[in-house]
């Protein structure tokens, strides 16, 4: 099914600013025979940040990993659509082929390296395959000169009680993902639930960053179950549900939406 | 130097320890950094013995000793690190189990091919010919130079043991052991983190099968069993496999006790030499694992400290 547009100026790209885009083009999955993702026709990025919603199990998660090519595709294809005209074939990739062309997703389970500092795991995140080489064991202070600055920066922004001890709490875990994927200067960016558990201070410099990365010319899908971030950030939102996205417009017309409400926030909510 | 006071036995017991500690410290990277379990140590180790064995002594070389000694040698750790680019390419999509039988079934091979390429290596029979690359005197006094020379090898991959920790390499591997889809999605290949990690490792397992050889002089198919793999691994969970260390001070409390003190300076009985104190050797080690996996299973030193380790080379 192609996603409906709802709200008139959805239609045309409202920028003159050329962004990657990502194309996904009969992209199936199905787990234990039940199909959890099946997406015909779907292009992301035409506008610097896009909201992805929709209810518990809709298929988000699924979808941002099968652009990853973390999960495996059942058929279809998916493609980076380059700024510069050019085109990857993303889902003929190995996982770790993309962040070398950009694509970079956070994650929605805590995911890290228990037995890494959390600077451990950013120096790991920036470091250049040629340092990581079995007989350079004398490149860890280039590796380290070399990107200080920009770790640190981080790493005071958004307030690390003590990045030389190991993450602790679910919230620092959550942030250092991000701030590795940021460390990786994505040119398109999927934050899978960036937010959730961060603290009301930290949810607003995550944002903060998100806007001036997209101001920068990335290209930026969020998911979020917190509204609030969606309507003040995006400046499109998907609606996902049962696999596809069924809906698509600028969000003061999902939010109005009919399906939506009744599909995802409920009678009363607007 | 006087060296009267060191008999054969300890001399042969100390190059054991030096050499059981050098597998040790490689199995480490593997095991240690990158969490994977290879029990295919003395495959690595016997195909450098064998290989290194057969060039010195059936190839009519243009030159003699000391170039005849690195030759051979030069060529066995290339081929040993073959067997671990083909073997690590092998296994680099497996489980931990898939990598348990993959490994070990290696081993078995090159047993196996030791044994039924008879033409090569002897057979069951075994090779001998092989000598030390040098003659200064005594038997003794080669046998302590070997020593000595080994000390220094071992020395060495301790070093780059050392210095493993304290590069991004080093960082790369306790990261792939922790989270490989999260090393992937960083944009690095753990595909090629871990075909070079066995690449060197069993390179270097393969340079001290070698040197093994010179020290036996006779290569025995019986010698290629599964109590390499399991002297190396055993001390290594005693001292902790997280740490550097760890495959030093486990050998010298497993390996050290057992072939030094246990069989130099315990009245044993004669007879139970060839019989009875390999089985002994083997039983004991596995004691030892069991009871270390149950009561202290990170060793001896613990686990990796990467905080401390982190807060001195970069300060706070
Ligand atoms: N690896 C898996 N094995 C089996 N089923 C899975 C797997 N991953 C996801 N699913 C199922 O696929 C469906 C979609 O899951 P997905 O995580 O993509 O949803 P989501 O939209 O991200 O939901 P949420 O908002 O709760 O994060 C769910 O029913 C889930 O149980
Ligand atoms: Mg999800």
């Amino acid at each position: 099914m192609v996603a409906d547009v709802v709200g008139a100026e959805a239609a045309v790209p409202a920028e003159a600013v050329t962004r990657p885009r990502i194309r996904v083009q009969g992209a199936v999955k199905s787990f234990s025979g039940r199909v959890v993702v099946d997406v015909d026709d779907l292009v992301l990025g035409d506008r610097p940040i896009q909201g992805l919603i929709g209810p518990n199990g809709a298929g988000k998660t699924t979808l941002m990993r099968m652009i990853m090519h973390s999960t495996s595709l059942d058929r279809g294809r998916i493609a980076l659509l380059l700024a510069s005209g050019g085109e990857v074939a993303l889902s003929a990739l190995p996982p770790n082929r993309m962040a070398g062309h950009g694509v970079v997703k956070s994650n929605q389970v805590i995911m890290d390296f228990d037995k890494l500092t959390i600077w451990d795991s950013l120096l790991l995140a920036v470091a250049e395959a040629r340092y990581e080489q079995p007989h350079r064991i004398a490149s860890e202070r280039t590796v380290f000169d070399r990107h200080e600055g920009q770790i640190r920066e981080y790493l005071e922004y958004f307030g690390f009680a003590d990045p030389a001890a190991f993450a602790m709490s679910a919230g620092e875990k959550k942030l250092l993902d991000i701030v590795r994927c940021l460390l990786l200067r994505p040119t398109f960016l999927l934050l899978d639930e960036p937010t959730a558990g961060l603290p009301e201070e930290l949810t607003e410099k995550v944002m903060a960053v998100v806007r001036d990365l997209a101001a920068g010319g990335t290209s930026v899908v969020i998911v979020e179950h917190d509204l609030n971030v969606i309507w003040s950030l995006c400046d499109e939102v998907l609606f996902m549900a049962e696999g596809s996205v069924i809906l698509r417009g600028d969000p003061q017309a999902i939010r109005e939406n009919r399906t939506v409400v009744e599909k995802y926030l409920g009678e009363g909510h607007v | 130097m006087n060296i009267d006071w060191l008999d054969a036995f300890l001399i042969s017991g100390l190059f054991q320890v030096a050499m059981v500690t050098g597998l040790a410290l490689l199995l480490h990277l593997q095991l240690g950094l990158a969490r994977i379990a290879n029990f295919g140590v003395v495959g690595f180790w016997g195909i450098g013995m064998y290989v290194f064995g057969v060039l010195y002594v059936k190839v009519d070389w243009p030159f003699g000793d000391p170039w005849q000694f690195l030759a051979s040698a030069a060529i066995a750790t290339f081929v040993a690190g073959v067997a671990g680019l083909l073997i690590g390419w092998l296994i680099s999509d497996l489980n931990t189990d898939g990598v348990l039988v993959g490994t070990l079934g290696f081993a078995t091979a090159v047993q196996i091919l030791a044994t039924t390429e008879d033409d090569f290596t002897g057979g069951a029979l075994g090779m001998g010919g092989l000598d030390f690359p040098f003659d200064i005197g005594r038997v003794k006094d080669n046998e302590f130079l070997w020593l000595v020379i080994m000390v220094a090898v071992v020395a060495a991959i301790l070093l780059y043991v050392w210095r493993v920790h304290r590069s991004p390499y080093g960082r790369l591997l306790i990261a792939v052991g922790g989270n490989e889809p999260l090393v992937r999605s960083l944009g690095k290949s753990t595909f090629r983190a871990k075909l070079w990690l066995f690449v060197v490792g069993s390179a270097g397992m393969g340079l001290l099968g070698a040197m093994n050889g010179v020290m036996v002089h006779y290569l025995d198919v019986g010698n290629v069993g599964v109590g390499v793999t399991l002297a190396a691994m055993v001390g290594l969970v005693l001292g902790g496999t997280a740490r550097v260390w760890g495959g030093v001070v486990g050998v010298i409390l497993t390996v050290g006790l057992f072939d030094i003190v246990v069989q130099s300076y315990l009245p044993l009985p004669e007879e139970w030499y060839s019989q009875a104190i390999p089985v002994l050797r083997e039983a004991a080690f596995g004691l030892t694992l069991m009871l270390v996996l149950l009561f202290r299973p990170l060793g001896l030193l613990g686990d990796m400290r990467r905080d401390k380790l982190m807060g001195r080379i970069h300060g706070r």
